[in-house]
Order: C-alpha cells, then sequence, then structure tokens
C-alpha cells in the first residue's frame, strides 16, 4: 500500500514533510519517535482527520480504522459502545476475553477507568474489518498484563484480515515485542523506515543511534 | 410581616380562585416558551458547537449579544411591534399571553444556544474523532452527538425554565399584567406590592421558590438516570 509523500504545517510552521513510503500488507509498522515528531500528525493525516498542505493528496485506501491517543466512551453500556463497530458474537467474546473486559461489559463505559477505556476503545476497533488500521498509542494507559494481551491482539488481527497496521508508539520496545517493520521519526522528517531488526542492530543515522541509546538499546 | 406570611399560607392552603389563575397562566406561559426555545435553541447549538463554517464566529457573538438583551428592550421592541401603531397590529396579539410566550423566546434561546455550543463544542471533536475512527455513518455518528447531549440538555432546559418563570421585564410590557387574562407570578407580585397588598405577593414568591426546588428535584433525578 503506497502512501504519497505529504507536508503538514500549523500556522506556517511545518511539522511533517515526508517521502512517499509503502506499507506491507499483513505487517504491523511501529511509528516511533520523540514527542512532537509528527507522529500523531501523520496519524491523523492517514486516518482522514488532518489534511496534508497538499490538496491533491489521496488517502491509500478509504477503509481506515482509526483509535485517537484519548480513548473516549460513548454515553451507553461497555457491551454497547464494543459493538458499535461489529456484532460478531464470536470476536466480541473473544477479544473481551483477552482485554479481559467480562465483568464490566454491562457497565456504563463513561464509568470506567483510563485503562479499562483504553482496553474497551481497542476491542471496539478490532472488532471492525479494516485495510489499514491505525492506533495512536493504545496501550499508553494499560497495565503489562494488558499491553501484553493487546499486542497479541494485533498480531491476531493482522494475521487473520491480512490488515495492515500503523502502531503509534513512544516505546521501541513495543516495537520491538510486535511490529515488522518501524518508521523513525525527527522533527517531522522520516529518519528510517526500515525492518525493526535491522533498526536496532544496523541503525544508518545518527539520530536513530540517539534515538536507541535513549531507551538503552 | 408574620401575620402575612400566615394570611399567605391560608390563602394557598383555600386555593384561592385568583391565586390559581396566575399559577395556571404563569405554568402555560413558562413551559410553552422554555419548550419552543428548548426545540429551536438545541439545533442551533449543536450546529455552532459541532461544525466549522463561514460565518460561525459571527453566529456565536450575535447570540451572545442577544444573551445579554435587557429584558425590557425586548418587551419594548415586542410591544413597539405590535401595538397599534405598530407593522403587526393586525394580528391583535398585544396583552394576550402568546406574545409573552413569544417575547420569552426571543430572551431565552440565546442561552439556550450559548450553553449547548459550549458543550458540543467540549465533546464534538472527541466524538467526530472516534466515530470516525470506527467508519461510522454520517447518520450514527449525527445520534451519537446528539446522545451525549441528553444528560445536559436537561441542565439546559432547566435554565431556559428557570429564566422564563422568574423573567418580568418583557412579559409586564407586552402582557400588561391584566388580572384573569395575562397576569403571571412575577407580574402579579410586583403589581400586589405596589398596591401594599402582600399576602398575595408573599403566597406567589413561596409558591414560585416550591415550585423551582420541586423542578429542580426532578430534573435532578431524571438526569441522574439518564447519565449513563
Amino acid at each position: 500500500m503506497k502512501v504519497e509523500a505529504c507536508n503538514k504545517s500549523f500556522n506556517d510552521k511545518k511539522v511533517l514533510d515526508l517521502p512517499a513510503f509503502e506499507l506491507d500488507e499483513g505487517c504491523i509498522t511501529a511509528v516511533v519517535g520523540a514527542n512532537g515528531s509528527g507522529k500523531s500528525t501523520l496519524a491523523r493525516i492517514l486516518a482522514g482527520l488532518e489534511r496534508p498542505d497538499e490538496r491533491s493528496w489521496k488517502r491509500p485506501t478509504d477503509n481506515v480504522g482509526y483509535m485517537p491517543q484519548k480513548s473516549f466512551a460513548f454515553r451507553m453500556t461497555t457491551r454497547k459502545n464494543i459493538a458499535l463497530n461489529g456484532d460478531d458474537p464470536q470476536r466480541m467474546e473473544r477479544l473481551v476475553d483477552a482485554l479481559g473486559l467480562e465483568p464490566l461489559l454491562d457497565h456504563r463505559a463513561k464509568k470506567l477507568s483510563g485503562g479499562e477505556t483504553a482496553r474497551m476503545a481497542l476491542a471496539r476497533i478490532l472488532m471492525g474489518d479494516f485495510d489499514l488500521l491505525i492506533l495512536d498509542e493504545p496501550s499508553a494507559s494499560m497495565d503489562m498484563e494488558a499491553t501484553l494481551a493487546a499486542e497479541q491482539l494485533l498480531r491476531d488481527y493482522v494475521e487473520h484480515t491480512g490488515a495492515i497496521i500503523v502502531l503509534i508508539t513512544h516505546s521501541i520496545q513495543q516495537a520491538r515485542r510486535v511490529a515488522d517493520k518501524v518508521i523513525l521519526l525527527d522533527k517531522g522528517l522520516l529518519v528510517e523506515h526500515t525492518g525493526i531488526h535491522d533498526l536496532i542492530e544496523h541503525p544508518q543515522d545518527e539520530r536513530t543511534v540517539r534515538f536507541l541509546q535513549f531507551f538503552g538499546v | 410581616m408574620g401575620s402575612s406570611f400566615e394570611q399567605a399560607i391560608e390563602l394557598i392552603l383555600s386555593a384561592d380562585p385568583e391565586l390559581l389563575n396566575i399559577l395556571a397562566t404563569t405554568a402555560k406561559m413558562s413551559l410553552s416558551s422554555s419548550i419552543i426555545a428548548l426545540l429551536l435553541g438545541v439545533p442551533f447549538g449543536i450546529l455552532l458547537g459541532a461544525r466549522k463554517f463561514p460565518g460561525r464566529k459571527t453566529l456565536v457573538v450575535l447570540n451572545r449579544t442577544f444573551m445579554g438583551m435587557p429584558p425590557v428592550v425586548a418587551g419594548l421592541v415586542f410591544y413597539m411591534l405590535f401595538s397599534g401603531v405598530g407593522p403587526f397590529r393586525h394580528l391583535h396579539l398585544l396583552f394576550t399571553v402568546e406574545l409573552m410566550i413569544i417575547a420569552q423566546v426571543v430572551l431565552i434561546t440565546p442561552l439556550i444556544i450559548s450553553t449547548m455550543e459550549t458543550y458540543v463544542a467540549q465533546v464534538a471533536p472527541l466524538v467526530k474523532e472516534t466515530s470516525l475512527g470506527l467508519g461510522l455513518s454520517r447518520w450514527k455518528r449525527f445520534w451519537l452527538l446528539v446522545n451525549e447531549c441528553v444528560y445536559p440538555l436537561f441542565s439546559t432546559y432547566l435554565l431556559g425554565f428557570a429564566r422564563a418563570i422568574a423573567e418580568v421585564g418583557a412579559i409586564s410590557m407586552v402582557g400588561g399584567a391584566i388580572a384573569w387574562k395575562t397576569n403571571v407570578m412575577t407580574t402579579a407580585i410586583m403589581l400586589y406590592t405596589n398596591r401594599g397588598s402582600f399576602t398575595l405577593g408573599i403566597a406567589l414568591g413561596i409558591i414560585l421558590i416550591a415550585l423551582s426546588l420541586l423542578v429542580n428535584m426532578v430534573l435532578s433525578l431524571m438526569q441522574g438516570r439518564l447519565s449513563r
């Protein structure tokens, strides 16, 4: 799946300047980088929530799912929230079990904690069938157990559907656990786009080395 | 003072016909104007809060200006429009409950628009981002936004009703506080106090406060049930 080159500026300040790149089907691509590197802007552009400066820019596909950084619970039960995006009972049962949501299904979703809302939002988005699924730090407020369960669900999703997942994350360790490929952004520029193991073992750029050193990798 | 209070209680308990008429007129006016203002204000509030379009900011400023309009000014405008020399004199609405309702709608609607706009502007981006991310249809996105607004809808209505029932400036000008016709609680309190007759004024004051308490309690209860 080809993503066209794009730029994005806010108030004349360029926050993203990316060349065209490809996303492999059936793969998880992690987008890593420091705060302000443009990760979330890229996610929002791919999701169609922001328009790049190029008016003619086209999304690689219209069938895109997007889970924003701040998970939002609609004013209804957890069960109804999850079923908003599809009502396949088997899929729902599998997601609910994996994410430990069973006891919360009939609770008011607005009353869930931050971590519980994130788990509910992940289950909700994974109920859908998308060609491209963008997840903006889905496990930021989850504990370790839920994070590992979420990562396993992402692997299952790409294996079963052949979809592409773009995972925005701060953590290179998470990228190493779950991703096949990685895009490193720095100040809105694409530093490297390569296999996760290549990035760690053979960094090609000084900025990659600094980034990896920061995480002690 | 103590004796006036006792007499006021007696008046309430005896179901005085004039008192009942004032209460009925007040209920008709306040409920009608607040419900009409809600029906007009909520869609406008949602539109201003959820959508970005050219002229939106001008409309918000204009609405805030109307929100701050003194009721007597609204009363004066309507009086001029519907009096014997006004362009709408043939409608014969001056000194009727209907014109009092219209004047109140003009006063309350901007308040409802502004309250809804403020709430929707906060929640709409989250609803939009999440529901677009889920690939939901436009209709479902709209339904989810409206569903999020049910909770503030009650407090907004309460605000409108409170303004309607307590308003006196505009309705005394366009209604004329005519006994058995357009006299409502607030105008009656003013009228009887000016005449030095405190009993009915106190009785109405007690009812006004009790009514306000009752409406608040009922709405709080409903709000609690709907806040899920």
